[in-house]
């Protein structure tokens, strides 16, 4: 019930969210890998921050200062997400009990100033994918919600990322109830792609405003207000694999450097298996989405009904 | 005891000084409003000083008529009550100042302040009520002086048809409570509050299901919210602000009350309650994301936030109908706070509506638009109520769900039914939060940001500064109770320690996780601070130029392509379809050269239809045959009550 600091695990959270640019690189890879083709460098995402980093902005004569509030508010908030996750089985930065329900209420509120954002600029387009983004993560937070649920129910009481993964009762593959854990990945992994705006929700690669959720909502963002957006949608997908990555290996046993180099192998296969999941799907339609989040739901509350039994 | 009286003698001074100046408009204003915030603030720091000091509960007596006798008495739950009653009515006080303007009617206004300051006594008579014949009478006097001030603009017939509709259901309620009342009394043959635990428990479970009934009326409990989407639009903005933030929680109170005076065992009580929050809940924002009028969807908000509340206090009777302390503590403390909480947002809402509506002229979101450059502190305070109200932090209404949910997580080592109901609470609390989010994030990116989608939109200004001033301190209460929550949540606490189970629960306890929060939400002014300070310097010296918004490749973008309300809540209304019935009427594009095309849907609230079908119509079918019994022969009439008593004498 404390609210813990850990200095060891602030240079940690450092070091991995700034690979976090690497690990998209590698989703980029192994896409054009079945493109066929040889695709960009993998630090292309570091050279688009640096130049976006550089660059000027145009604001259009529609907006407020919600607008330039947006990008900062969405990028603090995944930030905040990573500062409370415990990487590589190390104890997370800050951590307290309860903090779950805050850090994804705080995911929330950054949503919920990305959609102002694009609701700000007048565009047609970016009131059609605010109003897409608003209903799936709705959807998707029932989700989230029932699998805190079920991982109370398996830890004994946790509700902080750090009471998860370290102490007697673990949540993951190698604990006793590993068969709801699988149940739990696939919903999480679904969780993951609608969240971070992947095919075969949304294509961040299309090219058609009209069929498009997150990519939308920003267009009219450019220069450092772009890569500020650009590196909170990083940290959030950091954070959703990380979630994954934990949960396949027990992380809170075993020797630190050893269990660093096992995380870091572990989240470049997640996120190769993201592209190849990019690559041999296709997107969904629009009204296929909800069955598509709701499937994650079934999943994890098909398991947490499941509890009543076993636990 | 005495101030309270003091604060009551205040306010209701300053109603009859209105009836009495009304003469002179200004002298009539000034008077009222000082004389009702002098008497609210007396009466909110009384409660407060109750709430926060470990006072025994005060009890007034007075044998009246010899008849019965009217007695009151302040403890914790009523004082937590009465904070919310005295800040929210001095604040929409302030605001009515400016508010209401028309010289002309300074009849109706007057007698808007006598009401208004009748309404506020009430209620707190209602939450002091310390017998069931002073809680009616007070409840009574509440639901009367609250329809003469829906009627304010009694010209228009939809305001008219709006009071008959609140009207009938407030009375229909109150048949409820009094029948509730009147079962009591049979059972324990007092009407004095103490006897009440001592029932049998099936009398319990009668009383409390008559009373829930009466009192969710009150409160806008699905299917009996009806009368809120009609009263609150007619009603002056004020007016809107107090019912709907603090008048409806009187019914909560109500719930809350009689729960705590039966002292029910069976966990029946709470899974009952759950469930009428989850429909209310989940059902109430729902509607509001198909709604395009600005204060009918800010009704049904307050149907859903009453949800809210209700799973808060469901989990809390769980709780304590499973001797689960922690979450009966958290469950009440919860509920409770919310509903603080949503008086404070709710109320800062509606007086940012009313300042829309006042300087448009309109209440349909889709003809307005970029009000926040027009109306730039009305916007921006509007904002903080969005954010509170979807529950979000770093402001007020976060704090209050982050207790419920905390209860309900508790719930989740109970088995069997209790597991379950505690899931089926979380997973609505995250629902209605999302859609929450997305229903003010419609509200506040059509209403405030983008073009104008009219001409009314283009002359709005900010309004008077009473106003805005009103709106800013709520505004600051929302965010001062989401930065430093602590005290507020030690005074739920201890209201809610009025349940026996955890009266002597050491509360403190849990404390350090209400800090905690609090660290972050600093730590994330913090954050924002820093990558704001890195924003500004990244852009040091660099080209920032101003232009239209991308069109993606059209050049000829109109205001009128925007995205509308309409539009950007289809999906999510469709989706809950049979729960909402959805009309839509599509002229098509059927020729080449396609003409002038129509789209219009009208979203239908189900319970309405129900109730019309199953209750209304049956109801009238009867009555008609027997109109002849109505023939306006004042004789005949005095003939059917001695009648009627003569039969009641024979049977009972």
């Amino acid at each position: 019930m404390e609210f813990t600091f850990s200095f060891a695990s602030l240079l940690l959270l450092l070091v991995v969210f700034s690979l976090a640019p690497l690990f998209m690189g590698v989703i980029l890879k192994v896409k054009a890998f079945f493109g066929g083709k040889q695709g960009a460098p993998l630090l292309i995402k570091y050279y688009t921050l640096i130049k976006l980093l550089r660059k000027g902005s145009v604001y259009s004569t529609s907006t407020t200062f919600i607008f330039k509030l947006g990008p900062i508010v969405s990028f603090v908030t995944a930030f905040m997400l990573l500062l409370f996750f415990p990487f590589a089985g190390l104890s997370p930065v800050l951590s307290f009990h309860g903090d779950v329900i805050m850090l994804f209420y705080l995911l929330g509120l950054g949503r919920f100033f990305t959609v102002l954002a694009a609701l700000d600029t007048a565009s047609p387009f970016e009131g059609m994918g605010a109003a897409r983004e608003v209903f799936f993560s709705a959807l998707a937070e029932a989700t989230i919600f029932i699998i805190l649920v079920l991982f109370f129910r398996l830890s004994g009481g946790s509700l902080s990322f750090a009471e998860y993964f370290s102490g007697n009762q673990v949540v993951n593959l190698w604990s006793q109830s590993a068969a709801l854990i699988i149940l739990v990945l696939i919903a999480l992994f679904i969780i993951l792609l609608t969240e971070n705006s992947r095919v075969p929700v949304d294509d961040p690669a299309t090219h058609l405003e009209l069929t498009m959720i997150h990519e939308v909502m920003i267009l009219d963002h450019s220069g450092p207000d772009l890569a500020l957006i650009e590196m909170g949608s990083f940290c959030k997908m950091l954070f959703y694999s990380a979630f994954i990555t934990c949960m396949l290996y027990p992380f809170h046993t075993g020797i630190a450097v050893f269990n660093f180099i096992i995380f870091i192998t572990i989240m470049t296969l997640l996120y190769a298996g993201i592209g190849l999941v990019e690559s041999i799907t296709a997107r969904y339609k629009m009204d296929m989405v909800p069955n598509f989040i709701l499937t994650s739901f079934a999943l994890v509350f098909f398991a947490t009904i499941l509890t009543m039994e076993l636990v | 005891m005495n101030i309270f009286f003091l604060a009551i003698l205040l306010i209701g001074a300053g109603g009859v000084l209105a009836l009495a100046a009304f003469k002179s408009y200004s002298l009539m204003k000034t008077g009222a409003v000082l004389a009702i915030i002098g008497g609210c603030g007396l009466g909110g720091y009384d409660a407060v000083k109750r709430l926060l000091q470990h006072t025994e509960p005060a009890v007034y007596n007075h044998t009246w008529l010899q008849v019965s006798t009217f007695s009151l008495k302040i403890d914790t739950v009523s004082a937590f009550f009465l904070v919310s009653v005295f800040v929210v009515s001095a604040v929409a006080a302030l605001y009515s100042f400016q508010y209401l303007n028309d010289a002309k009617r300074a009849t109706a206004t007057a007698a808007n302040y006598f009401f208004y300051a009748l309404l506020i006594i009430s209620m707190a008579l209602v939450v002091c009520a310390n017998n069931l014949v002073t809680f009616a009478l007070a409840w009574e006097l509440m639901s009367i002086s609250s329809f003469f001030l829906v009627i304010y603009d009694v010209q228009k017939k939809a305001t008219r048809d709006a009071g008959y509709i609140y009207f009938i259901f407030t009375q229909a309620g109150a048949l409820f409570i009094f029948a509730g009342f009147g079962f009591l009394y049979s059972n324990t043959g007092s009407v004095g509050f103490e006897a009440l635990a001592s029932i049998p428990d099936s009398a319990k479970f009668i009383a409390f299901i008559l009373i829930l009934i009466g009192c969710g009326s009150k409160a806008g409990i699905i299917p009996l919210h009806i009368w809120l989407p009609y009263a609150h639009p007619a009603a002056p903005s004020h007016v809107s602000a107090v019912m709907s933030g603090v008048m409806i929680k009187i019914g909560i109170y109500g719930i809350v009350r009689f729960y705590l005076l039966l002292e029910p065992t069976s966990a029946l009580f709470g899974q009952i309650v759950i469930v009428l929050g989850i429909i209310s809940g989940i059902l109430g924002v729902v509607y509001a994301i198909g709604k395009h009028d600005i204060k009918r969807l800010l009704a049904y908000h307050s149907v859903e936030n009453i949800g809210i509340i209700l799973l808060g206090l469901g989990i809390g009777m769980l709780g304590a109908a499973t001797g689960n302390k922690t979450m009966a503590a958290f469950g009440f403390a919860g509920g409770l706070l919310h509903v603080f909480n949503h008086s404070l947002f709710k109320s800062l809402l509606f007086m940012g509506a009313g300042a829309v509506i006042q300087q448009t002229g309109t209440a349909k979101i889709d003809q307005l638009g970029g009000l926040i450059k027009k109306m730039p502190v009305t916007g921006r305070t509007f904002l903080v109520g969005s954010i509170s109200i979807s529950g979000l932090p770093p402001f007020n209404g976060f704090i209050s769900e982050f207790l419920i949910y905390y209860g309900a997580f508790q719930g989740l080592q109970l088995q069997g039914a209790s597991f379950l109901f505690s899931i089926l609470a979380i997973i609505s609390l995250a629902v209605i939060g999302g859609l929450a989010a997305a229903c003010f994030t419609k509200v506040v990116g059509v209403v405030f940001l983008g073009e104008p989608r009219s001409d009314l939109a283009v002359r709005a200004s900010e309004p008077g500064f009473s106003m805005v001033l009103a709106q800013l301190i709520l505004a600051a209460l929302c965010l001062t109770i989401g930065v430093w929550p602590d005290y507020f949540v030690q005074a739920a606490f201890r209201a809610s320690q009025a349940i026996p189970l955890v009266a002597d629960y050491e509360i403190t306890q849990f404390m350090p996780i209400i800090t905690n929060i609090s660290r972050t939400v600093i730590l994330f002014f913090l954050l924002i601070l820093v990558v704001s300070i890195f924003r500004r310097f990244s852009y040091a010296g660099k080209e920032v130029t101003r232009s239209g918004t991308w069109g993606c490749g059209f050049t000829q973008p109109t205001v009128r392509m925007q995205y509308t309300g309409t539009s950007y809540g289809d999906t999510i209304v469709d989706f809950f379809r049979p729960f909402v019935r959805v009309r839509k009427k599509y002229s098509g594009i059927n020729k080449i050269f396609p003409g002038e095309t129509t789209y219009s849907s009208h979203i239908h609230d189900i319970s309405e239809i129900g109730l019309n079908t199953f209750v209304v119509h049956p109801a009238l079918y009867l009555l008609n045959k027997l109109r002849w019994i109505q023939h306006g022969n004042i004789q005949l009439y005095i003939g059917y009550i001695v009648l009627a008593i003569v039969v009641m004498l024979i049977f009972i």
